[in-house]
C-alpha cells in the first residue's frame, strides 16, 4: 500500500496538474497553455519549453509583426502563432509567470515581460508618452486589450499596488505591467547634488494616478542574460 | 478504468474496488485563489465529535492513522490516504470539504475534481467547475460514508456559505474563542443531496473577473507601521518622520507617499570596505512619509529585528536597514583570504535590518562541540556572540579536469549556546 504512493514521490509529483484551464502554472515558472482547435495563442519566440498533442507553430504573418515588431525597447521579438490542439509549456529564464485574465479590459504591459496571449486578444504598441525618452530604456510597451488570457513574466515575486490609494512611483527596470487609463508621469529625484556623482542611485520613476493598479517585480535587472531574445 | 461520477451520485466502494487503502485526490483551481482541502470525520449524528478526526494542513493525520494528509501530489492539489478498515467505527463518514483561504467565491473555481485511487488506479472520478456554484466560499466536495454496514462513496459538489469557520461550527467543531453554543442543526440523514444549509439568495456585488482576481494574491499587504515583509523577494518600509531608512542604492522598485532618497555618505565606513574590499557600500538614506518597497534581483529577503542586541551580516549582504542602528565595519583576518580579509558590519541597537540571500538559508546553531564550519562564500550573517576562527585554506585539487584547482576558504565559529550562523545555498 505504501509504494503506491511512493510511486507519486520524487519526480512523480511534478507530473502536470490536468486542467482545462486556458493558461495555468505548472509550478511558479512555468506556463500550460491548453491550445484547442479554436483558440490560437501567440507566444514570444524561444519560450517554449515542452508541448505535446498536435501542435504546430509559424512565424505571424508580416503586418502583424510590424505592428509587434519593435515592441520591447526597439528590439524585434518575433512571435510565434502556435495552433492545434494540445498543450504548450512556456517559460523565461525561470522568472515567475503569472496567468492574468482580461474581461473586456486593457493591460499595458512591458514587452519585454510579455510571454504569451490569447490570439482573439488585440494589441498595440504604444510609446510611453513623454517618458521613453527620460528613461533611457525606451519604455515601449504592448497593450493588450479584449476579452481571454494573457501570460507575463516577473523575475520574483511581484506586488500589485494600487492607484486610487495614493500616487505610485516605480522604477521603470521593476515595471511589469499596469492597467490602461492611468495618468503617468515621470519624476526626477535627483538632486543638484547628485549632479556631481552623489547620487542616490535612484534618478527617476514614474508615477502613476487613477483608478487602476501597477504590478511591480522585486528586481531591476534588465540584463540581457535573464530575457529570452527571439 | 475510471468511473465519471455525476454530481450527487452514490456508489458503493466494493463495485470501485476491491481494494481498502484508498487514496483520494482533489484538485481545484481558480485564478488568485488559495484553498484549504480538509477531510472531516463525522460520527453517527454528523458531528465531529473527537477534534483529532479533522485532518486538515496542521493535523496531518488521524489518531490511528487510518486518515493521512498527503499534500499535494501527481497534479492533485490535495490527496488523502484512507485505510477504511482501520478507520474506527464511531466515525460514519468521512466528508472531503475544501474553503477558500482569502477573498474569493466558489463561483471563480476554473476545475476541480475529486478521485478515487486504489492499487495505482484511477478507479473514480468526480469533475466539477465554477459554474455550479455561486458566491459560497466553502464547498463540501464528496463524502465517503458508510451504510449497511459497508462504505459508499458520494460527490457532493454542495456549496456552502461562510469559511473553514463556518463549515467546522456546522460540523459541530469548535470554533476558535467562540463560547456561544452552535445553533442545533438539524441531523443530517446520510443523503449526500440533502441540503445542508440553506444558502440564502442574498444580492451581492458583481463578482470582480477579470485582472483584478487574477492578480489577487499579489496585492499589498495591510498598511502597518515599520517593516513588512510583503513576499520572499520583496519588503515594505513605512517611513515616518525622524524614521529614516539607510538602503542599498538603487533597490527602490516602487513607493507610495513622499519619500526622498539621498546620498548617504557613509564616510569612514565606506571608504574601509571600498578601499578594502573594492567593492563600497553605496548606501543611500530613504527619509518622508510613505511606503517603500524594497528589493534587489529577486533576492529572497530577511526581516531581522534587533533588539539590543548585536548582528554581523556579509557587507555584501545587507539591504537595508533603519537608520538609528549603530553600525561598524569588522575585518576578519586570516591566512589566504582573498583581498587579506574578510569585511562585515556590526549592527547593533533597536531596529530592523534586511538580509538578502540567494535561495533559503539554513541557520546553523553553533556549538563547540561538533565544531561549525562555513564555506567563507556562502557566509550569510551571524550572531554576534559566535567567535570567528579562520582555518587554514583548503585546497581542493580536481585532478580530473586538467589545470583545474578550486580553494575553498572556511570559517570556524565557537560561541555559547544560542549562537548561529546563517548559511546561503548560493557561493559569490
Amino acid at each position: 500500500m505504501q509504494a503506491q504512493f511512493l510511486a507519486g514521490g520524487g519526480l512523480g509529483t511534478h507530473r502536470p496538474a490536468d486542467t482545462a484551464a486556458r493558461m495555468s502554472n505548472h509550478g511558479k515558472a512555468i506556463c500550460r497553455v491548453a491550445v484547442t482547435a479554436q483558440t490560437d495563442v501567440y507566444a514570444k519566440a524561444g519560450a517554449m519549453v515542452a508541448y505535446d498533442g498536435f501542435l504546430q507553430y509559424e512565424a505571424v504573418s508580416q503586418t502583424f509583426r510590424r505592428a509587434l515588431g519593435e515592441w520591447a525597447s526597439g528590439e524585434r521579438s518575433p512571435l510565434l502563432r502556435w495552433s492545434g490542439d494540445g498543450a504548450l509549456y512556456l517559460a523565461d529564464m525561470g522568472a515567475d509567470v503569472l496567468n492574468l485574465h482580461l474581461d473586456n479590459e486593457k493591460l499595458s504591459i512591458n514587452g519585454s515581460h510579455l510571454l504569451a496571449l490569447d490570439a482573439t486578444l488585440e494589441c498595440a504598441v504604444e510609446k510611453v508618452k513623454g517618458v521613453a525618452m527620460m528613461a533611457g530604456t525606451g519604455l515601449y510597451n504592448v497593450q493588450v486589450s479584449g476579452t481571454g488570457w494573457v501570460s507575463v513574466t516577473s523575475r520574483g515575486v511581484p506586488v500589485v499596488l494600487n492607484c486610487a490609494e495614493a500616487e505610485t512611483y516605480v522604477d521603470p527596470d521593476a515595471l511589469v505591467a499596469w492597467t490602461t487609463g492611468l495618468e503617468v508621469r515621470a519624476r526626477r529625484s535627483m538632486k543638484l547634488g547628485s549632479l556631481v556623482g552623489r547620487g542616490s542611485g535612484e534618478a527617476m520613476q514614474l508615477g502613476f494616478k487613477g483608478t487602476g493598479f501597477v504590478v511591480v517585480q522585486p528586481s531591476e535587472d534588465t540584463a540581457d542574460r535573464l530575457k529570452i531574445r527571439g | 478504468m475510471s468511473r465519471e461520477l455525476a454530481k450527487a451520485s452514490r456508489v458503493r466502494v466494493s463495485e470501485l474496488t476491491s481494494s481498502t487503502d484508498l487514496y483520494l485526490g482533489v484538485h481545484i483551481a481558480g485564478p488568485g485563489l488559495t484553498f484549504d482541502i480538509s477531510c472531516f470525520g463525522l460520527d453517527a449524528e454528523e458531528r465531529l465529535s473527537d477534534d483529532r478526526y479533522f485532518v486538515f494542513f496542521n493535523q496531518p493525520n488521524s489518531p490511528e492513522q487510518s486518515i493521512r494528509l498527503l499534500g499535494a501530489q501527481q497534479g492533485d492539489s490535495e490527496s488523502f490516504a484512507v485505510a477504511l478498515p482501520h478507520v474506527p467505527d464511531t466515525v460514519h463518514k468521512l466528508a472531503l470539504t475544501a474553503t477558500i483561504d482569502g477573498d474569493g467565491q466558489m463561483s471563480q473555481v476554473a476545475s476541480g475534481y475529486v478521485r478515487i485511487v486504489a492499487d495505482g488506479t484511477e478507479v473514480g472520478r468526480y469533475s466539477f467547475t465554477g459554474t455550479e456554484f455561486s458566491t459560497e466560499r466553502a464547498v463540501m466536495l464528496a463524502d465517503v460514508y458508510r451504510r449497511a454496514g459497508e462504505w459508499r462513496f458520494a460527490a457532493v459538489g454542495q456549496g456552502f456559505d461562510g469559511g473553514l469557520q463556518a463549515l467546522l461550527e456546522n460540523f459541530g467543531g469548535e470554533a476558535l474563542e467562540e463560547d456561544a453554543p452552535v445553533a442545533a442543526i438539524p441531523a443530517q440523514s446520510p443523503a449526500p443531496d440533502a441540503t445542508l444549509v440553506a444558502v440564502p439568495a442574498q444580492p451581492t456585488e458583481p463578482v470582480p473577473v477579470g485582472v483584478r482576481v487574477s492578480l489577487t494574491k499579489y496585492t499589498e499587504l495591510p498598511e502597518s507601521p515599520g517593516w513588512v515583509q510583503q513576499n520572499d523577494n520583496l519588503v515594505r518600509a513605512t517611513l515616518t518622520k525622524g524614521q529614516d531608512v539607510l538602503a542599498l542604492q538603487g533597490s527602490m522598485v516602487a513607493y507610495q507617499g513622499k519619500a526622498d532618497f539621498a546620498y548617504e555618505a557613509s564616510g569612514m565606513l565606506r571608504k574601509l570596505v571600498g578601499n578594502l574590499t573594492g567593492q563600497p557600500l553605496k548606501l543611500m538614506r530613504v527619509s518622508g512619509e510613505g511606503q517603500v518597497f524594497l528589493a534587489d534581483e529577486a533576492c529572497d529577503l530577511h526581516l531581522v529585528k534587533l533588539e539590543g542586541d548585536s548582528f554581523c551580516v556579509g557587507s555584501d549582504r545587507l539591504l537595508a536597514f533603519d537608520a538609528n542602528l549603530e553600525y561598524e565595519v569588522r575585518r576578519i583576518e586570516g591566512e589566504g583570504l582573498p583581498n587579506g580579509g574578510y569585511f562585515t558590519l556590526q549592527l547593533s541597537g533597536h531596529g530592523t535590518l534586511v538580509v538578502k540571500t540567494n535561495g533559503i538559508p539554513v541557520l546553523l546553531p553553533v556549538t563547540p562541540v561538533p565544531e561549525t564550519f562555513v564555506d567563507i562564500q556562502a557566509l550569510v550573517a551571524w550572531s554576534k556572540g559566535a567567535q570567528v576562527i579562520t582555518t587554514a585554506p583548503v585546497r581542493i585539487r580536481r585532478s580530473s579536469y586538467a589545470g583545474h584547482t578550486a580553494q575553498s576558504h572556511s570559517l570556524q565559529f565557537r560561541g555559547a549556546p544560542g549562537n548561529f550562523v546563517v548559511v546561503q545555498p548560493f557561493e559569490v
